[in-house]
C-alpha cells in the first residue's frame, strides 16, 4: 500500500470527502480500494457534488447547507463574471455573499406570499415576485427580469400546447396559451409598465389588442 | 421550425431556458425549496416564479459584489473580504435587510463603519 500515498497526490482530489471507497488503479493494473474519510466540519468550497449525509441522528435537527443555500460554485463563477481579472476573493465573502442570496430570495418571498394572501391566491407567480422586488426597492431589477422572462415565454409559449385546466388555473401559470385562458392577469409589456408606471424605467403603456409582446426581444 | 425544436429539446434537458439563448446560472429546485422555507404558510409557486429568482439571483449578486469590490479598492487591496462585504450591505439602503446576516454584533450603521476604518 506504499503507492497509495503517491496516487493520492498525483489524484486531483475533491474538496469535498464522502464516505464512500473509492477505486484506485494501483501501478501494477489492479484496483483496490481506497475510503475517503467524511469531514463533518468541511466547507462548501468550489467541488461540484453535495456530500452525502453524516450517519449520526442530528440530520433532522439541521437544515443541510444544499438545501438552504445556492451552490457556491455558481455563486462564485459569478462574482468571477464582474471582477476583474486580477481579483481575488476570500472564502469569507464567497460564503457570505452565499447566504445573503438566500436571505435576498426569503425576504422577497415573504413579500410576494404577503401578497397573495392579501389577495386570497395560493400561487406565488413571477409577477407577484416582481410586484415584490419593486416594492422592496429593487426596481433596477424589473426590466432585465421582464425582457429574460418575455424570451422564456417565446420559446416555451409556442412549443408547449394548450394545457389540461386544472381544478385551480392558478396553479398551473405555464405557458402563454393558459395565461391568457384563465384570464388571468397578462403578464406582459403593458401590465409591466402598469405596475412600474411610477419607476422612470416604465416604458408607454400599450392596448392589448394589435401589440408584438415580443417585438423588444427580437434579435 | 429545427431551431425551434433545438431550443424546446434544450429546455426539457436543462430545465430552463435553452442554451443559445441564456443558460440558467442557478438550479430552479434548489431556489424553490428556499422559497419554500421563507415563511410557513407559502402555498403553491408557479413554475415561472423561481426562473425569475434564478436572473434576480444573478442581478443581486452581482450588484452586491460590484460594490463590495469598490469597497476593496478603497482599502487599496485586491482581495474581497468579508468586511467589503458587510460595508457594501451598510451603505446601500436596498441591503439593509442583510445588515443582521452580515455583521450579527453591530446594530448602528456608525459604528459599523468605525470599525472598518479601524482595521484599515
Amino acid at each position: 500500500m506504499d503507492s497509495q500515498p503517491e496516487l493520492a497526490s498525483k489524484m486531483a482530489m475533491p474538496a469535498v470527502q464522502p464516505s464512500i471507497p473509492v477505486p484506485i488503479q494501483q501501478a501494477d493494473g489492479t484496483f483496490s480500494h481506497f475510503a475517503l474519510h467524511f469531514n463533518v466540519n468541511m466547507q462548501p468550497s468550489d467541488a461540484q457534488a453535495p456530500p452525502p449525509q453524516p450517519a449520526s441522528g442530528n440530520n433532522e435537527c439541521l437544515v443541510r447547507e444544499q438545501d438552504r443555500l445556492m451552490p457556491i460554485a455558481n455563486v462564485i463563477r459569478i462574482m468571477r463574471k464582474i471582477l476583474p481579472p486580477h481579483a481575488k476573493i476570500s472564502d469569507d465573502s464567497k460564503e457570505t455573499i452565499q447566504e445573503c442570496v438566500s436571505e435576498f430570495i426569503s425576504f422577497v418571498t415573504s413579500e410576494a406570499n404577503d401578497r397573495c394572501q392579501r389577495e386570497q391566491r395560493k400561487t406565488i407567480t413571477a409577477e407577484d415576485i416582481l410586484w415584490a422586488m419593486n416594492k422592496l426597492g429593487f426596481d433596477d431589477y424589473i426590466e432585465p427580469l421582464t425582457v429574460y422572462l418575455h424570451r422564456y415565454r417565446e420559446i416555451d409559449g409556442g412549443e408547449r400546447g394548450p394545457m389540461k385546466a386544472a381544478a385551480e388555473p392558478q396553479a398551473k401559470s405555464f405557458g402563454i396559451d393558459d395565461v391568457y385562458r384563465t384570464g388571468h392577469r397578462l403578464f406582459g409589456p403593458a401590465t409591466i409598465a402598469g405596475f412600474v408606471k411610477d419607476s422612470p424605467n416604465a416604458g408607454p403603456s400599450r392596448p392589448v389588442a394589435g401589440f408584438e409582446p415580443y417585438a423588444k426581444c427580437k434579435e | 421550425m429545427r431551431q425551434a425544436k433545438t431550443a424546446y429539446s434544450g429546455f426539457l434537458s436543462g430545465g430552463g431556458i435553452p442554451r443559445r439563448h441564456d443558460p440558467h446560472l442557478l438550479p430552479l429546485a434548489r431556489i424553490k425549496k428556499i422559497m419554500k422555507k421563507s415563511s410557513v404558510d407559502v402555498k403553491m409557486i408557479s413554475r415561472e416564479a423561481p426562473l425569475v429568482f434564478s436572473k434576480a439571483c444573478e442581478l443581486f449578486i452581482e450588484e452586491l459584489t460590484k460594490r463590495s469590490w469598490n469597497m476593496t479598492i478603497q482599502g487599496k487591496r485586491r482581495t474581497v473580504h468579508k468586511e467589503d462585504v458587510a460595508h457594501a450591505v451598510a451603505t446601500t439602503d436596498v441591503f439593509d435587510f442583510l445588515i443582521d446576516l452580515v455583521h450579527p454584533n453591530t446594530s448602528h450603521h456608525v459604528d459599523l463603519n468605525e470599525d472598518l476604518e479601524k482595521k484599515q
